[in-house]
């Protein structure tokens, strides 16, 4: 893990601190009432709109959580901290927390790993390169729903073409292979949906920051005598690694919350085994109609996503070089 | 845009601080740099070394990612009966190009101003996320203040609560505001909840940005508002491009919250028009595939003309 | 409100910000109305009413056929508007709660139960929004249905019945004469039917979370059992338990399609459409399906096989609705209400949709009519949900999550008894 130094190194970095009082060196002392006065009308607008529009709603879901709610929606008073009680007795909740990490790690992983690898050819030079660019993006473009919805109806036995194409070119005997029947096989299949989704994003932000990458920097590796590989590994990989921090954990934060696949493609199955956190809140609103139970869940939820992104920070520290 | 000299100050002056910037900030500022033609980016493992190989193996990643959309494509092109038939059928018996003109005048939902709706909530909603994550995502950028981290943390906190479950509250919301079943309450569902993503990348890119410019330009007496939209908002546009990629695209496709908040079928946009082509016991598929491929064509065209911008600039600012 | 270090020149700052802002202001402005319909529901002056109705799609005809409905009404009614809003099945349940959690209830509700809502003491009585004649013309079975403690809540809508439909061809080719009438003659019938391979399925058993509780309803009824009444709901009675060791056996034999747990009922029925299945239990819809999709299949429609041969049937009916919310519109609801199920009105709707009639004008209407013919005569003999009993929602909601694992080999006994404890709980 040798850093060759590079003109990035070279370059005017910002100094450490940075606060306002900088130039001014009869300002020294720190204000903070002040500084935070002086902060106001810059990131005002978006703590108002956070606060007019998010907070109440976050706000009332926490609500609702300590409130006995019919299925018709009327409230009928407070029941303490009962739906939480009720949401850890569920018998399925250890396989639901496990499908949830085996969700997330998994779609993440891959879709680091194939991104780094698409990104790397998108960044050379051959001829259709711009149209191959274009077509990675589509997924992005489209909708999730409408992506996976696509692919369910094409793995559908007996009428799904995708289903047919694998009978035409015999792995399968007869065009009826239950993919989005089994928990998991609708499982894996869902995983690979989520990855095929989260490629593109992923792929222009790697690809972005391989392209700010000093061709110096390889070029002495190279001259050291670096193989490919090893150029790669040691040279180039670390200085992704601020891209691939920020890709990474938006990705945690999506395919945590992300409803829509799982519940195309296992909504039919009975059972949990094929469920995580996110879409046992959507089948205990659907199915269940507690809402309450609902929002008791996405409480708890919404407090793992807060612990494993906090645990994310500080492990990574995706705003380094931002904030040091 | 980046090629304008800011007023404030002299031009030379700019010249200055403009090549000292595209010295300091990354790829898209850099080209003598990247277009050397001795490359690193002729190596690396999972792909040859060879031009006809990167060709196959760009055809082939292409062809993946196209698959869904091409069934949809063909799906969209099928008659109503044949879209069902058992075995399926790869390609159309009957092309019926005109699914996609009737699809805007059927009896379940009013089509164009669908699209109409869809466009106003997307539009306004990414203008609004620009206007009001732009300062803040600079100012966070430049200064430490009381309260920074935690700023940024409660932006990003927004983005892990569950839509589904903030329904309910973001109904009573708008209800008390008087603006239930307007583009209005749902332009500002998609700013607030956007707004993160917006602040953190442009927050990066800021960062990326040399202090010494700005100091240059305030000595030449350009005011903190100046500094912003004169010396550094060139200079971080494709961080921009990329907030409004991002903003425009979750707004384009967002479900749960419009689905409770509007009611008037015109109001809706097509994510939600979409679903009442499902019926109870039969669904006219060739309409969903239909209505989802002109959804998706708006939103291509946009990343075409921009996509240069974008792999210029998505992560910029991360890179030291 | 300015930085305290620097000092600001506004006219050559400010210039993008205001342009940006004057854009996004003229956006907003323009955005605060969208198309029309506001959503106000207040009562306007000059005494006009806005009543807001919101309906789930049948078929892809259904916003048409009640924007007729909506055009008619007006025309005759003046002072009276009505808003549609038209949701698929999928959502339509939370957008009511939504709304009625807000205090926003829509004034007429078209759904499938509303004893939820009773509890919630939110609806008017149908005497209280509907004329006499109207009330009276309701068949009586439905009536029932729609009570509790004896007084009618649910405005019976449409009704659908279940048969079996048969694929003749497959039939003749595995050799059997008739369509079964008993348990062991259909599975007889089905493991035939399978073992024709390619592709072809005896018997098409949807028991995927779309509509479990209808396919395992009518193995239950079929066996004796049942899902209980309006009083108490008993899902592991020792008939549940012995129809679903048969459902197993059924399934797991191979005289079915795969995976019948995780089988949902839509897609199915189109595998029946297109020739690959010896027999389903269809609805009233399936006939115009069927006829849109593959006029050419040979099929035809029987009672459905039971244990012992006695025909039984599963009668669904969904439901209208009125809201009370403020208490104001009681008069223009049943106006409406009363138009709508006038003959003239009525008839022609439900027979666009396919459905069979609730009222007895309506089914005198469409008596001959063949394609609900087979449905009417069933009618009589039909079983229907505990819809009334206020724990049914819970017990259709556990029903779709879990009786599918029946089908993968689960114990039916230990299936139906977690789906019990849940209903109990």
């Amino acid at each position: 893990m040798t850093t060759t130094p590079t003109d990035a190194a070279a370059r005017p970095s910002p100094s450490p601190d940075s606060r306002p009082g900088r130039q001014r060196p009869g300002d020294r002392p720190r204000r903070p009432a002040r500084e935070v006065l002086a902060a106001l009308p810059w990131i005002g607008p978006s703590l108002a709109l956070i606060i007019a529009i998010v907070l109440f709603p976050a706000g009332y879901m926490a609500y609702n959580s300590t409130r006995e709610i019919s299925s018709s929606g009327i409230d009928r008073g407070s029941v303490g901290l009962a739906n939480y009680a009720t949401i850890f007795d569920i018998p399925a909740l250890p396989r639901v927390l496990a499908n949830t990490v085996v969700w997330v790690v998994v779609v993440v992983v891959l879709t680091v790993v194939i991104s780094l690898a698409l990104a790397n050819l998108l960044d050379k030079q051959f001829p259709g390169r711009q149209l191959v660019r274009l077509a990675v993006i589509v997924p992005w473009a489209a909708s999730v729903v409408m992506t996976t919805t696509v692919v369910y109806y094409g793995l559908q036995p007996n009428y799904g073409i995708i289903n047919q194409l694998l009978a035409d070119v015999g792995i399968l005997e007869v065009a009826d292979y239950g993919f989005t029947r089994n928990a998991v096989p609708a499982f894996v299949v869902s995983i690979l949906v989520a990855v095929f989704v989260s490629l593109p994003f992923t792929t222009y932000t790697l690809l972005a920051g391989m392209q700010s990458i000093p061709g110096d920097v390889v070029e002495a590796a190279r001259m050291d005598g670096a193989t490919k590989a090893r150029t790669y590994f040691a040279v180039i990989l670390p200085q992704l690694k601020p891209a691939l921090a920020v890709a990474a954990i938006i990705n945690i934060i999506n395919v945590f919350n992300s409803l829509p696949i799982l519940r195309i493609m296992t909504g039919s199955i009975p059972g949990y085994d094929a469920d995580t956190t996110t879409t046992l809140i959507f089948k205990l609103i659907q199915s269940d109609r507690r809402v309450d139970l609902a929002s008791a869940l996405s409480v708890v939820n919404f407090v793992i996503v807060i612990a494993v992104i906090a645990l994310y920070m500080r492990i990574v520290k995706p705003m380094k070089g931002v904030d040091e | 845009m980046s090629t304008e000299p800011p007023a404030a100050l002299g031009p030379a002056a700019t010249r200055e601080a403009r090549r000292e910037v595209a010295a300091a900030v990354a790829p898209s500022a850099r080209p003598v740099v990247r277009r050397k033609p001795s490359r690193y980016r002729t190596g690396g493992p999972g792909s040859g070394g060879s031009v006809p190989g990167r060709m196959v193996a760009g055809f082939l990643v292409a062809a993946i990612f196209l698959v869904p959309y091409v069934i949809m494509l063909v799906g969209s092109l099928k008659t109503r009966p044949e879209i069902l038939r058992i075995p399926p059928t790869y390609v159309p018996t009957e092309w019926r190009f005109d699914n996609y003109l009737t699809m805007w005048s059927t009896p379940e939902t009013p089509l164009p101003q669908n699209l109409v709706s869809t466009i106003v909530i997307s539009v306004s909603a990414t203008l609004l996320v620009l206007v009001v994550a732009l300062p803040a995502a600079y100012f966070t950028a430049r200064f430490r203040f009381p309260g920074r981290l935690a700023f940024l943390f409660l932006v990003l906190v927004t983005q892990m609560l569950q839509p589904a479950v903030l329904v309910a509250g973001l109904f009573r919301q708008f209800l008390a505001f008087g603006i239930v079943d307007t583009w209005l309450a749902m332009i500002l569902v998609n700013s607030a909840f956007n707004l993160a993503f917006a602040v953190w990348i442009m927050h990066s890119f800021f960062a990326s940005v040399p202090k010494e410019i700005d100091e240059a330009a305030q000595i030449d007496g350009a005011g903190r508002w100046a500094v912003l939209f004169r010396i550094n908002l060139p200079l971080v546009w494709p961080g921009i491009v990329t907030a409004i990629i991002f903003t425009f695209v979750a707004a384009w496709n967002e479900f749960a919250a419009s689905l409770v908040i509007l009611s008037t079928a015109g109001n809706q946009p097509l994510s939600v028009a979409l679903t009442k082509f499902v019926g109870q016991y039969d669904s006219a598929w060739q309409y969903v595939f239909g209505v989802s491929i002109v959804a998706i064509v708006p939103v291509i065209i946009l990343f075409a003309i921009i996509e240069k911008r974008l792999v210029g600039g998505l992560t910029a600012g991360s890179i030291k | 409100m300015k930085h305290p270090q620097l000092v600001e020149h506004p006219d050559t700052t400010k210039r993008p910000l205001r342009l940006v802002s004057l854009t996004l202001v003229a956006g907003l402005t323009l955005s605060a109305c969208g198309f029309g319909g506001s959503g106000s529901d207040e009562t306007g002056e000059g005494g006009t009413v806005t009543l807001d109705l919101l309906v789930p799609t049948y078929s892809d005809g259904t916003k048409g056929l009640w924007d007729d409905v909506i055009a008619g009404f007006e025309a005759e009614n003046e002072g009276i508007t009505v808003n549609l809003e038209v949701q698929s099945w999928d959502n339509i349940n939370d957008v009511v709660r939504t709304k009625v959690q807000s205090g926003q209830a829509p004034d007429i509700l078209n759904i499938d139960a509303f004893a939820g809502f009773v509890e919630d003491d939110l609806l008017y009585s149908a005497d209280e929004v509907l004329s006499e004649e109207t009330v009276a013309d309701f068949q009586e079975s439905f009536v029932e249905n729609a009570s509790m403690d004896g007084k009618q809540y649910g405005l019976p809508l449409i009704a659908s019945a279940r048969t079996m439909f048969y694929n003749q061809d497959l039939f003749d080719e595995a050799g059997i004469d008739a369509p079964p009438t008993t348990w062991d003659e259909l599975a007889e019938a089905a493991t035939q039917i399978s073992e024709l391979g390619g592709g072809t399925y005896g018997y098409g058993l949807p028991l995927g979370a779309e509509e479990t509780q209808a396919e395992a309803g009518i193995w239950f009824f079929g066996g004796g059992g049942g899902y209980g009444d309006a009083e108490t709901l008993t899902l592991d009675s020792p008939e549940n338990i012995e129809a679903s060791q048969f459902v197993q056996e059924l399934a797991t034999s191979g005289a079915t399609q795969p995976d019948a747990g995780a089988t949902d009922r839509t897609p199915l029925i189109d595998v029946f459409i297109q020739g690959n299945i010896g027999m389903i239990v269809g609805l009233p819809p399936t006939i115009g399906q069927i006829a849109e999709k593959n006029p050419d299949l040979n099929y035809g429609t029987a009672p459905i096989a039971t244990k012992d041969g006695s025909p039984v049937t599963l009668g669904v009916a969904d439901h209208l609705m009125a809201f009370e919310n403020d208490g104001d519109k009681q008069e223009a609801i049943g106006a409406f209400l009363d138009y709508f199920y006038s003959a003239d009105v009525y008839v022609p709707w439900v027979d666009a949709e396919g459905f069979l009639p609730v009222t007895q004008s309506g089914s005198e209407a469409l008596a001959d009519k063949e394609t609900i013919a087979p449905f009417l005569d069933l009618l009589p003999a039909a079983q229907f949900y505990p819809s009334t009993n206020p724990q049914w929602s819970t017990a259709q909601g556990a029903m779709q999550q879990l009786y599918g694992q029946v089908a993968q080999g689960s114990d039916p006994a230990e299936v139906l008894g977690e789906i019990q404890a849940r209903v109990d709980s």
